[in-house]
């Protein structure tokens, strides 16, 4: 799957999960996720889950980052290369 | 343990029997053991009693010896005996046995300087008929509740606010602003409560009206004036101070009975109680099928230690969703936590068994620091000293162990408690739980927010911090925040008071006794949290007092499960129905597309985390509320209730009487 892909799924996910009773709230794909209230850190927890259950991307501790989830558009870019490096995990 | 209620008119056109009555009647569950009333031409008091002290005769309302000082009276006051030897010295003459009598007396004596006298956990009114001045009073830390209500010039008190509506005077209306303060701080902040025009005098003080004005006065304030080091007597001084706490705390003319959650707390409670009982303590505990919930390990551990006589309420599927509704009507509020509902539960299983005056834990937490919020209130402030260190914040990652291990790594979990708010802010400790609670209003409605625009809550309570809250250290600013927002209106209060007086049932705080609050409020913080460890001097203290996997056991939070409690998967009926759209535009407070896609979520399982349950029961509840107490069709059961026929009637001839 391809970034853009990434992206679009990740996109619609963030907002039937943690936007869906805001309609109004406009994300862009550069803004940050825990700065603007869309996930606090109970949603992280939520959003590590989609990641491994949507695109099969294991993520270790020292990965969970502001640098590597810290927007949706860091979101696609790392997930991208993680699934270009390894493929999906397999449990 | 009782009810009160009372009417104080502006000129003296009287106040009826049957107004009196209809307001007892509302609280019976509290007294269901008597009632009484006093029906004069410019105040009338009725109460209903469970008869705690002097059974046979403590009625009330009680008279001084001429019958020109009557009190109506909720709650105890510990050392009433200590009071009464004073009393008598100082000419007063006694005619019952009971602590309410003491009350009439020590008014006589101090007037309203009596309050700093008092220990214990208590709610009054006092009607002085020589100078027509009715003096209303809640104990230090908020223990007992107490409303009040002006309308058309008239006071109107009791201790809960249906039976102020109960009287047909005082209009059942919501206030918004006090409903955002639930949605900010789990409750509203006293004076101010959900109802409109309805308030809740503040703990700590005392108001008295007099030709028609209520005057405000405060007699208690907390303060923490922090040693720099520990006395080498501390522990000793803490082991007296709570041994004679619980010992007063006893004083009893019906057996006392003890909650054990499986936590340090309780069990000290119990444990002291145990000490000083010549007969086996009966011990009460809820339990869980979630073992995430469940403490039953270190509840049988403690109550055989102590060979008490254990009782158990299991919380199963479908419990807490069949009781809610009564649990609503009695907290009298929306609720973000169904927490409340397994302590009503807790309270009817200790009725059935006789009891009904309990010692339980409340209080420790607060007093000696032992939430993780203290902890994580220290984290950030050790963080952000060397904001550059990569090690210091992976702590965070020993708070909350209750939580699914993999959303609390990384550095993104740690983050969230960097940003939180600057060190400068008095809330500082307190805005990750203000704020992560502020997202229930994502569900409000348009005309909701509209309504709010200009309320600020957190604005209102910095504005309201007392001026030396700028000389405590960090942690006793958390301490004080928590005393304040959350102990007294919601713990002790929707935890408390009304899940435990739904059945009949009084309970007792001996950590919550002011000389142990003001010993705890004199430690350095360090002998309170010691690096992350909490409750240190505590538990130092309990070494030999309880079993050492409870003293050594880190702080566990009570829960009670939330959207599981309402879905499996299906809403259970009422909460199908209270969310539809229909009864959603009713009350107009949520935005129906919101609400449904919260009902979607919880449906599939995907709502999981603390954000949707506390919307989820903050919704349902509100909803509720609103049903049970602005609904004129859902009130009218309330309002025809069977009125008690009072075993002391007394009216302007009352020192006939007395």
């Amino acid at each position: 799957m391809d970034e853009p892909a990434i992206l679009a799924r990740t996109r619609a996910y963030v907002h039937e999960t943690f936007l869906y009773m805001r309609p109004g709230f406009a994300l862009g794909d550069s803004d940050r996720l825990l700065q603007r209230g869309v996930i606090d850190s109970m949603g992280v927890m939520e959003l590590i889950g989609f990641l491994r259950s949507e695109f099969g991307v294991v993520i270790a501790d020292e990965d969970i980052t502001e640098q590597n989830l810290g927007t949706l558009a860091d979101i696609a870019r790392y997930v991208a290369v993680k699934l270009r490096n390894g493929g999906p995990a397999r449990d | 343990m009782c009810g009160l209620a009372g009417v104080a008119r502006r000129e003296p056109r009287g106040v009826t029997a049957n107004t009196l009555d209809r307001m007892a009647a509302a609280l019976q569950h509290r007294g269901p053991d008597g009632c009484g009333r006093y029906a004069g031409p410019r105040v009338g008091l009725s109460h209903v009693r469970l008869s705690i002290i002097d059974v046979a005769g403590g009625a009330q309302p009680l008279g001084n010896e001429d019958g020109s000082v009557l009190v109506v009276y909720n709650g105890e006051v510990y050392n009433y005996l200590e009071l009464r030897t004073e009393l008598i010295a100082a000419g007063h003459r006694f005619r019952t046995r009971s602590d309410t009598e003491v009350l009439v007396h020590a008014y006589e004596q101090w007037g309203s300087a009596m309050l700093g006298r008092l220990n214990g956990q208590f709610a009054f009114a006092i009607y002085d008929r020589r100078t027509e001045t009715v003096l209303l009073a809640r104990d230090r830390f908020g223990v007992r509740p107490l409303f009040y209500s002006i309308a058309h010039g008239d006071l109107f008190f009791a201790s809960e606010a249906k039976a102020l509506f109960a009287s047909g005077e005082v209009e059942a209306a919501p206030d918004p602003v006090g409903l955002d303060q639930v949605f900010t701080f789990w409750a509203a902040r006293p004076p101010r409560t959900p109802f409109r025009g309805v308030h809740s005098l503040e703990p700590g003080c005392f108001a008295i009206w007099r030709d028609g004005a209520l005057r405000h006065g405060r007699y208690y304030e907390l303060d923490y004036p922090e040693a720099t080091e520990e006395s080498p007597e501390a522990v000793a001084a803490l082991g007296r101070l709570l041994g004679n706490s619980v010992a007063l705390r006893l004083r009893s003319d019906v057996p006392v009975g003890g909650y054990l959650s499986g936590g340090l707390d309780s069990s000290i409670s119990c444990a002291l109680a145990a000490r000083e009982s010549p007969f086996p303590l009966r011990t009460f505990s809820v339990t869980f099928d979630d073992p995430q919930l469940d403490e039953r390990e270190f509840q049988l551990l403690v109550a055989r230690q102590l060979n008490s006589h254990h009782f158990v309420r299991a919380i199963g599927p479908g419990d807490v969703a069949a009781v809610f509704p009564d649990v609503v009507w009695h907290a009298e509020s929306p609720l973000v936590r169904t927490a409340p509902a397994p302590m009503y539960l807790l309270a009817r299983l200790t009725r059935e068994h006789d009891i009904k005056v309990v010692l339980t834990g409340e209080g420790a937490d607060e007093l000696f620091l032992g939430y993780d919020l203290f902890k994580e209130t220290a984290l950030r402030l050790f963080c952000l000293r060397q904001p550059q260190s990569r090690w210091r914040p992976r702590l965070f990652d020993r708070l909350y162990p209750y939580l699914d291990p993999r959303g609390r790594r990384g550095d993104f979990w740690r983050r969230s408690f960097l940003d939180a708010g600057s060190p400068d802010d008095p809330l500082f400790s307190h805005l990750p739980r203000f704020l992560l609670t502020s997202r229930i209003k994502d569900f409000y409605s348009g005309d909701l927010r509209a309504t709010l625009a200009e309320s600020d809550p957190l604005q209102e309570l910095r504005a309201s911090l007392p001026p030396r809250f700028a000389a405590w250290s960090p942690l006793h600013r958390a301490a004080y925040l928590e005393m304040v927002t959350l102990l007294s209106p919601y713990l002790l209060s929707a935890q408390g008071d009304r899940m435990s007086l739904a059945h009949g049932v009084e309970s007792r705080y001996p950590f919550l006794d002011h000389r142990v609050f003001e010993f705890a409020a004199g430690l350095p913080t360090q002998s309170k949290l010691r690096g992350l460890r909490e409750k240190a001097i505590l538990r130092r203290w309990a070494r030999d007092v309880v079993p050492p996997a409870v003293q050594q056991r880190p702080k566990q939070p009570y829960r009670a499960p939330d959207i599981p409690a309402f879905f499996s998967p299906e809403p259970v009926e009422y909460v199908r129905e209270l969310l539809d759209e229909r009864n959603l535009a009713g009350t107009g407070w949520f935005d129906p597309q919101a609400v449904a896609g919260l009902v979607r979520r919880c449906r599939t399982g995907a709502a999981t985390g603390f954000r949707e349950n506390q919307a989820l029961v903050a919704i349902v509840s509100a909803q509720l509320w609103h049903r049970q107490f602005f609904d004129s069709a859902a009130l009218a059961p309330v309002r025809s209730a069977p009125l008690p026929l009072p075993d002391v009637a007394l009216d302007d001839g009352v020192a006939a009487l007395s």
